[in-house]
């Protein structure tokens, strides 16, 4: 096995509040088109309405009705992995016979906190288990692999925000180990009231639409959805020519060990594993067309991720897709890493929207405007609470 | 794939803390279940269940520094901390050291809890420290921040896969030489929700937990934290692992019938009964979670009694009940080599094979 | 019971600062940084706790940081917003 060995990435898929599908989210993105609103799934107790990115149910594709039996997260999940597949010009009964994985990243899609059923319990009554069997039937790896009939490895991440990133970097682990001949990798998460909660209880949720960089940035804005990225092994790749949209140069991660909410002042983890990331590189990133930032819209956030940009890559154009998406957590990796993928193939990325006055205060600024790349590679940051931090660092591919 | 190998164990449950404990409990016997206590509003009950003890941890850690730390992390950081002092690297760099943690539920108590901050004064007064004290990857950010681990920190979750499928993760990081060593680990805790569950599923425990006897159910819920020490040095006191994998019964058809197993087998038969499909006749076979208990992680605790039985070149005296079923025989390390094996009830199973060192 | 007083004893109860008691947290003393060690997390918990136990709401941490220096000023701004 060996870490310099690159993956191909032949399909992506995403499904998020900027749009129904890939296309869709790219044409909102380079049109600057963005809708945050206060929660319509959920009501809320707070004096502020904390907009919001919703999914809506027209969103969903017809092969995936809603259904009583599966949490939202695990339909977004194969929403977005069957997207991904067609992407890559893959029919579900074409797969049988590979070895395929499915590695997911989460948030939500993994914690047990119906509160509906909660509340029953916790007023001495004597709750149904519906809620509770729709759980235990809803891990979103096992959810797609069952959706799909897949036989091969499975891993569901819970790594907070970077859980996304977290599961590509497993997928193309899979594929240099030699266990599967194609991975569908990404994240999912759905929009819940207790994670609203918790994030307006630690004050880092806008009341405005997010403005990711921003001198007036007040914090960021929740956002439901799921990407996914279709790998395949290089067998695969040879046997279907001209389908690489993408490759998979390299992944870091590292940890800060400083504090449970907070990210190291000095960047120290997202330092390490952009290095890391970057190592396949050499010492040349000359050829680095742009940076996906995490970019949540919090002050801590956007503080330390623009002064490790402004040390590291002072000259790369970045941007943060937050302010059409809103933080999609556990799927922010994988969402993300489709708009990388689709951007790096389309030559320009989109004008990091919401940022109107770049805050002086940092080295660096996103991009305000469309701009057109110039380099073959690009870099998909994500910093998560517990102090994880994960980049993956891509290379254009064959095609758009 | 390099086997890894395992340089320190360090385990919670029921049994106490630390090798030495699990040992002791191992040879003498499992001591009877607990009691957990139920304390929604209007009822007050309790049932039998395995709980684990997290106080030790004042031994390597201030209570300041931990005021913040749950139950939950508790258990993993206590875990961690007696992993790394067994394998005597409690001191030195941890830059070269990455951190893998399995759970099947998560902070369960926290989660909870946070939604009674929610549920008693309302949506403004929901509490942030118990918030990001409850997603699934605390453990490992605490883990990492008491022990100055700078490494990558991954959590998986997947209920009764969560060991096999983040050990499998493990071993591939040091077989790519991401780090040189990985601090691995599981853990779960219980808390009234999941007690309410275990009875409206399966009625109220009553114990001892039967392993073998596959078709009754006889399980009582646990709690606990097992660690691991991993390196690829190619030796070790307690023996190497030389893989992790999921599978689904019946795609790969049945393990081989001369090995050596320790079965998670935990009294419930809907996970149980695929042992029979999974294992021939004549396997060799043995299950300790008497020991601690049943809860998604619980293998983990099957692979620190694994290590330790390759440490002493012998399976502790197993609890087999009156007949083992299928022809099974009592497991023995005459091969030098033993397979822990989990099944759940949709029909995968996790297998970590572990080899003398 | 003083709010000074209830401040102290909330600050040990619900921050669980277990190794001192609400006797020794002086009243001017930085609750963050060197003085009382608190951090971010504290600081948005306090918020919560603030709320919970005075009924006084800190809307933002523009208004919450002059108030949350020490157990006086936090004091000083749960006595002000009470009285209007």
């Amino acid at each position: 096995m060996n870490r310099a060995v690159s993956v191909a990435v032949t399909g992506a898929g995403c499904l998020c509040a900027a749009g129904p599908d890939l296309d869709s989210c790219l044409a909102a993105l380079f049109s600057g088109k963005r809708a945050p609103a206060p929660p319509r799934l959920f009501a809320t107790g707070h004096s502020v309405p904390y907009p919001v990115f919703e999914v809506g149910e027209n969103f969903f594709p017809a092969t995936c009705p809603a259904d009583p039996g599966l949490l939202r997260t695990a339909r977004l999940a194969i929403a977005a992995a069957g997207q991904a597949l067609a992407d890559a010009g893959w029919e579900a009964e074409a797969l049988t016979g590979l070895r395929v994985g499915v590695a997911v990243g989460t948030t939500v899609g993994s914690a047990m906190n119906n509160e509906e059923f909660y509340r029953d319990f916790r007023s001495g009554n004597r709750p149904g288990m519906a809620a509770i069997r729709h759980f235990l039937a809803s891990n979103p790896a096992a959810a797609v692999a069952r959706r799909f009939y897949l036989n091969g490895p499975l891993q569901t991440v819970a790594n907070a925000c970077s859980s996304g990133s977290d599961a590509v970097a497993v997928g193309a682990q899979w594929l240099r180990q030699g266990l599967c001949d194609l991975v569908i990798a990404g994240g999912a998460d759905e929009l819940c009231r207790t994670t609203y909660n918790g994030f307006v209880s630690l004050m880092i949720t806008s009341p405005e639409a997010v403005r990711p960089f921003d001198r007036d940035r007040r914090g960021l804005n929740l956002g439901e959805g799921a990407g996914f990225l279709v790998l395949e092994s290089a067998a695969l790749e040879q046997a279907r020519p001209g389908r690489t949209r993408a490759r998979l140069v390299g992944c870091g991660a590292a940890c800060d060990a400083h504090h449970l909410t907070a990210p190291h002042p000095q960047g120290m983890g997202l330092k390490r594993a952009l290095r890391e990331a970057l190592a396949p590189l050499r010492d040349d990133w000359s050829g680095i067309a742009f940076v996906n930032a995490h970019g949540t819209g919090t002050l801590d956030n956007d503080r330390v991720e623009g002064m490790v940009l402004g040390e590291l890559l002072p000259q790369v154009p970045f941007h943060s897709t937050k302010g059409f998406t809103g933080h999609t957590l556990g799927a922010a990796g994988g969402v993300e890493a489709a708009f990388t993928v689709a951007c790096l193939g389309l030559g320009r990325i989109p004008a990091s929207v919401g940022c109107d006055h770049p805050d002086p205060q940092l080295p660096v600024a996103p991009v305000q405007q469309v701009t057109a790349l110039a380099g073959r590679y690009a870099l998909s940051q994500s910093l998560a609470f517990g102090g994880n931090n994960t980049v993956l660092l891509f290379e254009k591919g064959e095609r758009p | 794939m390099k086997p890894a190998a395992i340089q320190g164990v360090g385990v919670v449950g029921a049994f106490g803390c630390g090798v030495a404990s699990l040992h002791e409990s191992l040879r003498r016997g499992p001591h009877p279940p607990g009691r957990l206590i139920f304390s929604a509003e209007g009822r007050g009950s309790s049932m039998a269940a395995y709980l684990a003890d997290p106080t030790p941890l004042e031994r390597f850690v201030s209570k300041r520094e931990t005021r913040r730390v749950d139950h939950f992390s508790r258990l993993a950081l206590l875990g961690a901390c007696l992993a790394l002092e067994d394998a005597g690297a409690l001191e030195g760099p941890r830059d070269d050291l990455g951190l893998i943690i399995a759970s099947g539920y998560g902070a369960t108590r926290t989660t909870f809890g946070f939604l009674d901050s929610v549920i008693a004064a309302g949506d403004p007064c929901a509490s942030p420290t118990l918030f990001s004290n409850s997603v699934h990857n605390a453990a490992a950010a605490h883990v990492a921040i008491q022990l100055r681990i700078t490494g990558p920190t991954l959590t998986v979750s997947q209920f009764g896969m969560s060991v096999a499928s983040a050990l499998a993760r493990a071993l591939a990081w040091l077989a790519e030489g991401r780090v040189s060593r990985v601090l691995f680990g599981a853990v779960d805790e219980l808390c009234p929700v999941l007690g309410y569950c275990h009875q409206r599923f399966f009625g109220d425990p009553s114990g001892p937990i039967a392993p073998f006897a596959l078709h009754r159910h006889s399980a009582v819920p646990g709690e606990g934290a097992a660690f691991l020490l991993l390196d690829g040095s190619g030796s070790s006191r307690y023996g190497l692992i030389a893989g992790a994998d999921l599978g689904r019964i019946p795609v790969r058809g049945q393990l081989p019938g001369n090995g050596s197993y320790i079965l998670n087998a935990a009294g419930h038969p809907s996970c149980s009964s695929h042992y029979s499909r999974l294992l021939p006749t004549g396997a060799g076979v043995a299950a300790f979670t008497p020991h601690y208990g049943s809860f998604p992680t619980g293998q983990a605790l099957d692979l620190a009694v694994a290590a330790l039985a390759l440490r002493d070149g012998q399976l502790p005296p197993g609890i087999w009940g009156e007949a083992l079923p299928n022809g099974w025989q009592p497991a023995t390390l005459e091969q030098g080599a033993v397979t822990c094996v989990t099944c759940d009830g949709d029909g995968y199973f996790g297998t970590i094979r572990l080899e003398r060192g | 019971m003083s709010i000074k007083e209830k401040l102290k004893k909330i600050l040990v109860e619900e921050l669980n600062l277990e190794d001192m008691t609400p006797e020794e947290i002086v009243d001017d003393a930085p609750l963050f940084g060197d003085g009382l060690g608190l951090d971010s997390l504290d600081a948005v918990e306090l918020v919560v706790l603030v709320q919970k136990h005075f009924g006084v709401e800190i809307k933002d941490m523009d208004e919450g940081r002059p108030a949350l220096q020490s157990v006086n000023s936090l004091a000083a701004f749960i006595e002000a917003k009470s009285a209007t």
